[in-house]
């Protein structure tokens, strides 16, 4: 490790997930994401991606190798480690009957910001793009695109240091989509340490400060972007899919 | 090609019933519960046949060792029926026995509840109680997203993406669903009645008839409760407010309607309580015993009237000839007391019966308005446990008192005695006390109760008008099911 | 947290369309049931008053109280047995009083009424057995697992919150929202029942109180069971599904065939046996006691005192007559109520098993309507008959017993004989029991539900701390 560089935010230390049915989930996963940096995780439907993310939440623990969120072990002591996490899921789900002002408060009370006001949700809702008139809406008739809005306005009123984004603009229209990139740009700039997990190659390339492709539980390549420029990012993505597909086999 | 359809349809249904928890979790309640029903059902029969048989025993035991036939009265028990093992009804509520005898009016005393009230607190389970409360809760939770339920997995669309016409969808839906519930029910059914010739139940083939009009009626309600939850979820597009509609109308029919129902005309139409009307027996009979002792009195003042002036031998000649006359006299003047308070019994109880019916006529309309309270006095018909048979039984035993006092009345005459002590006080001769001749009675003519049962025909007849309310409620819905779908947004 | 977890809870089971047609159905039926209650009591009261002139009624005009052959009496309607019936509507309401011998309790409001039989009445154990079980299911049974599906529980678990926390405000938070609501329509109905012409006393209000708190305890255990259930299943429909079948066997199951296992398992001699062996045993009392009566021989056989003498006489030997009857029966009836005892311990202890008997149990104790109310009524109506007997001693100078009747007729026209004032008779009174005795029997009940609901509390606890959130 360099000792230039500061200690990883998130990081993965030889990750093994084996469910309890025998399926290798995760084999050696490892890589670390710093302060200010957007870490995105490519790979096809299976591949671990989501595992990861759970484990780093405490929804699964490893049975070999640890998620460390700025250095604390997450499956060790979970609660410490998520209060240095914010979350967006792939379908964000809300309460129904709530309001999405009412849903805001209730998480980022939740986060432990016992002081947040009606305002300052409204802030951010704006920051993430969704129009005033939805705000003291229920959640009910809301479409997919102004959920994951909702989601990600949950994510920045936390204002945690780690963010994780398990594929967040599925779903979003590709006016929301650019939006989105450029808010995770700012909270870029703003010291965060993102992990993303997408599908979304051409995005990933766009934003992501470094790649990692998943294949059938494995981190079969991770380049930092830059490196990556040159090389047709979709040529490496579907070449490691192969492989998953005759490993499968 | 739409039958084929309607077919394809119906498999599908099928299939998915059979792969569903909610199939395997229904189907193993309900078998478990009409099995348990059934078995109880028939332990309790056997019991309460055991009791009725040791009690006719005892009685008779008790009847042999009279020795007068005087005051020779007996008891009368309701004899079980198998049938209470299906719909019990009123059987445990009415009075299993009554006394016949020469003083006082049959009334049935002593139900099974009272008796042992331990009984009364949770109340028995029988078949008509389990299909009223599990089936139908059981074919609402099965039905309740049959449409809505496509809709929201997004299963409606991909069908309707097809050359499907909408009623050949929902008719298949409906029937599908149908017999995916009713097919099923028919096993347990089945096997409860196995149960009886397990137990050595033995039944006629009139009773047979009977369980299977009764069978006929639990499947109408049934399909009632099924065509009910199909209409609701085609006209509902979530299945959670269809499912809370159904609840909701679950609570209502089957919990709340039937006895809203009784208890309006409860109040409605006011009944005299048994206590008043004894009491007001009590009070006629008193005044004209009083009556019928002040002339008794003066009968034999004007007797011996007739007699002074004469001498003591003319007297005691003239009082002996006479005797057996004046004794004839006095008796038929008693009897005709008797005779006037047994009609106002029957003037009474007739009143009584008749602001019953009233009463009856106008719960049993309100409690109509739920299929369930239909299917229960359909049964109650059927298995003879119905509102009547207080009535009935107390009128064959009426009946049975005439000819059993007729009867005692003509051995007493025959014997010569009416038994018991007599005691006879004159201010001349003093006080004699005679004792009746001892001797055992013998009862073989003594005539027999038979219970009165209600011919299949006026049974089914009086069911027939619950058994129709249910098909047409079951065809009701299952057409009003139809035209909600043709209207039913398939996004 | 924990008050953020639940101000969450109840806001967000309370903006349900769900809540406020279920909630609107609940009071609207808890309403009618106190209405019903005050209806039922008010009518019960009728003819109760009815029955009772009616007796007193015919006394008058009777001038000489050994014409007296009998008095009846009635057990006075009770407010809350009216909403809580319990057994009050098997057990004989009246019985006629002779001064001697057995006096039983007859005519059943059912078996006088059937058509309050073919479907029960409309009372709070009712309601609260099916109504507010049911409502508990209704908003327990996707407690965990209905957010699970929603995505909302992965989101929370995101955040820093201890599960212990999350579902301790989930069973708080439901509590309180369910709970309360229901406070309001009850009290309403407790309110409205002095307004509906239902006197109560200060100690049937305390019992009325107890009453409603019970109602509340059974409602918590079952939605914890529900929260329980939820936590161990992950879709709501399995969940719902599950808690379906814990209802049917809970409600109808379990009381139901306790009570046939207990019937079947301690063999209670029936009444009929009973009835049959005192009959014939009094019927060789009788004949014994004609020998003796054939031995009568008056001091002075053409005394004008010979009736009297005779009077005495058979008094004495009807008297002895009765002890050894007495004797007989009681011990007969004595074998008889220790076997129910044992068969309805028996009975309960199995069905204790499910909260809806030991609710159930539990009212009717707190209701005054349970199986005490028969020996009760018993009781007091024995213990009218010894002052009822004493009363026409004191009268007549015997106790005539209904056993004969005795008419005498004065053809002399000496003076007309004064009417009797049936206000003498003695008045029956019915002796309910003390609260104090009602609580001790109602208490275990309420206990064994109190310990039931922390026992599904803790088990919901345990249950969600390795439920998978994902």
């Amino acid at each position: 490790m360099n000792a230039t560089q500061p200690a990883p935010m998130l990081e993965a230390r030889g990750l093994v997930k084996r469910y309890e049915d025998g399926v290798l989930a995760l084999d050696l996963v490892s890589f670390a994401v710093r302060a200010g940096e957007i870490y995105a995780m490519l790979g096809a439907n299976g591949a671990g991606k989501t595992t990861t993310i759970n484990i780093f939440l405490n929804f699964v623990e490893p049975t070999e190798g640890e998620a460390l969120v700025d250095g604390i072990v997450t499956h060790k002591d979970p609660l410490a480690a998520k209060e240095r996490l914010a979350y967006v899921s792939e379908n964000v789900m809300l309460y129904p009957n709530f309001t999405a002002i009412q849903n805001l408060e209730f998480f980022a009370r939740l986060a432990g910001k016992t002081e947040v006001t009606r305002d300052e949700c409204r802030d951010v809702l704006r920051r993430v793009g969704l129009q005033d008139d939805a705000h003291a809406k229920r959640l009910k008739g809301f479409s997919k695109g102004m959920r994951q809005k909702c989601g990600i306005a949950i994510a920045i009123l936390k204002d945690a240091p780690a963010i994780l984004l398990d594929e967040p603009t599925s779903g979003l229209d590709p006016k929301a989509g650019f939006e989105f990139l450029n808010l995770l740009a700012i909270l870029r700039s703003e010291g965060k340490a993102i992990l993303m997990s997408t599908h979304d190659i051409f995005r990933a390339k766009e934003i992501a400060d470094t790649v990692g492709i998943m294949s059938a539980g494995r981190l079969a390549l991770q380049r930092p972007a830059s490196e990556l420029a040159g090389q047709d990012l979709e040529q490496l993505y579907l070449q490691h899919m192969a492989g998953h597909v005759e490993r499968a086999a | 090609m739409i039958t084929n359809m309607i077919g394809v349809i119906i498999r599908k249904e099928l299939r998915a019933a059979l792969v569903s928890p909610k199939f395997v979790a229904s189907f193993g309640v309900c078998a478990l519960l009409m099995l348990l029903s059934t078995f109880v059902g028939i332990r309790e029969f056997q019991a309460s046949r055991e009791q009725y048989e040791a009690a006719q025993r005892l009685n008779e035991q008790e009847m042999r060792e009279q020795t007068a036939w005087g005051r020779l009265g007996t008891r009368v028990f309701r004899a079980p029926d198998p049938l209470q093992i299906f719909a019990s009804g009123l059987q445990n509520d009415i009075g299993r026995w009554s006394s016949v005898d020469a003083f006082n009016p049959v009334k049935l005393k002593n139900s099974v509840y009272s008796d042992d009230p331990v009984f009364a607190v949770f109340r028995f389970i029988d078949l008509a109680f389990i299909v009223q409360i599990v089936l139908t809760l059981m074919a609402l939770v099965y039905t309740y997203d049959a449409v809505n339920g496509e809709r929201e997995s997004g299963t409606l669309q991909l069908t309707f993406a097809n050359p499907v016409p909408r009623h050949v969808y929902i008719l298949g839906k409906a029937v599908g669903a149908w017999l995916a519930l009713i097919v099923p029910l028919f096993v347990p059914l089945l096997m409860s009645l196995g149960l009886l010739s397990v137990f050595d139940i033995l039944l006629s083939a009139e009773h047979w008839l009977r369980i299977a009009i009764m069978m006929g009626a639990s499947l109408a309600l049934v399909s009632v409760f099924i065509m009910s939850g199909v209409l609701v979820s085609a006209l509902t597009s979530r299945s959670s407010v269809s499912f809370l509609v159904c609840l909701v109308g679950w609570v209502v029919t089957a919990l709340l309607i039937p006895r809203a129902g009784m208890m309006t005309a409860g109040y409605l139409v006011a009944v005299p309580t048994a206590a008043e009307t004894d009491s007001r027996l009590d009070g006629f009979s008193k005044e004209r015993w009083n009556v019928h002792m002040k002339e008794l009195g003066e009968r034999w003042r004007a007797r011996n009237e007739q007699l002074t002036g004469k001498t003591e031998e003319e007297r005691r000649a003239e009082r002996e000839a006479k005797e057996w006359d004046w004794m004839e006299e006095d008796d038929r003047s008693r009897k005709q007391v008797q005779r006037d308070i047994d009609e106002y019994a029957t003037r009474l109880r007739e009143d009584v019966r008749n602001r019953k019916l009233e009463q009856e006529r106008l719960g049993f309309t309100l409690a109509r308005f739920s299929p369930v309270a239909a299917f229960q006095l359909a049964l109650m018909n059927l298995a003879g446990t119905d509102m009547g048979m207080k009535a009935r039984f107390e009128d064959a035993l009426t009946e049975y008192r005439k000819t059993f006092n007729t009867y005692r009345d003509a051995k007493v005459k025959e014997s010569g005695t009416f038994g018991g002590i007599r005691i006879s006080f004159d201010s001349q001769r003093g006080m004699k006390i005679e004792q009746g001749r001892e001797e055992t009675l013998d009862l073989a003519e003594m005539p027999r109760f038979s219970d009165p049962r209600v011919p299949l025909r006026d049974a089914f007849s009086a069911a027939l008008v619950d058994i129709g309310l249910l098909v047409g409620a079951a065809l009701l819905a299952c057409a009003a099911a139809v035209a909600a779908f043709l209207r039913y947004d398939v996004r | 947290m924990l008050t953020l977890i639940i101000e969450k809870e109840i806001r967000d089971l309370v903006s349900t369309a769900r809540f406020a047609v279920t909630f609107g159905i609940c009071s609207l039926l808890i309403l009618l049931t106190f209405y019903v209650g005050a209806r039922t009591y008010a009518l019960q009261t009728e003819q109760y008053e009815a029955a009772r002139k009616e007796q007193l009624r015919q006394l008058e005009g009777v001038t000489d109280w050994s014409s007296v052959r009998s008095a009846r009496v009635f057990l006075p309607p009770q407010p809350l047995a009216a909403l809580v019936t319990g057994i009050s509507n098997d057990i004989g309401r009246n019985a006629e009083v002779r001064g001697r011998g057995e006096a039983n309790p007859q005519d059943s409001r059912y078996a006088e009424d059937p058509i309050y039989a073919v479907f029960r009445f409309l009372d709070l154990d009712f309601l609260f057995q099916i109504l507010l079980s049911l409502f508990a299911i209704l908003f327990g049974y996707d407690a965990v697992c209905g957010e699970k599906e929603r995505g909302t529980l992965r989101l929370t678990f995101a955040q820093a919150v201890p599960r212990s926390t999350y579902i301790l405000g989930k069973l708080v938070g439901s509590f309180v929202a369910l709970g309360i609501p229901l406070i309001v329509p009850l009290l309403i109905g407790c309110a409205i029942l002095p307004m509906l012409g239902v006197p109560l006393s200060a100690e049937e209000w305390l019992r009325l109180a107890f009453i409603v708190a019970s109602g509340l305890l059974f409602f918590g255990v079952f939605l914890n069971c529900s929260i329980l259930v939820s936590a161990l299943t992950h879709r709501s429909s399995n969940a719902f599904l599950a808690m379906l079948v814990v209802w049917i066997m809970a409600i109808i199951v379990v009381p139901r065939t306790a009570v046939v296992i207990a019937g079947r398992a301690v063999d209670v001699p029936t009444v009929d046996e009973l009835a049959s062996k005192k009959s014939r045993y009094s019927a060789q009392l009788f004949a014994e006691d004609r020998m003796a009566m054939g031995k009568f021989v008056p001091s002075n056989p053409t005394g004008p005192q010979v009736m009297q003498e005779f009077n005495k006489f058979m008094s004495k030997i009807a008297d002895e007559r009765q002890k050894k009857m007495d004797e007989f029966s009681s011990r007969l009836n004595e074998e008889r109520v220790n076997m129910q005892r044992i068969q309805e311990d028996l009975a309960f202890g199995i069905a204790r098993i499910s909260p809806v008997a030991s609710l159930s149990l539990g009212l009717a104790d707190l209701a005054n309507s349970g199986l005490d109310l028969k020996e009760e009524f018993q009781s007091s109506i024995q213990r009218y008959q010894r002052s009822y007997g004493e009363f026409m001693v004191k009268k007549t100078g015997m106790n005539p017993g209904g056993g004969m009747i005795m008419r005498i007729t004065d053809d002399s026209d000496r003076e007309k004989p004064k009417p009797i004032d049936p206000s003498e008779l003695p008045v029956f009174v019915f002796q309910p029991e003390t609260l104090s005795a009602s609580l001790a029997s109602a208490l275990p009940d309420l206990g064994l539900l109190a310990a039931l609901a922390t026992v599904l509390f803790l088990a919901a606890t345990m249950a969600f701390l390795r439920y998978d959130v994902r």
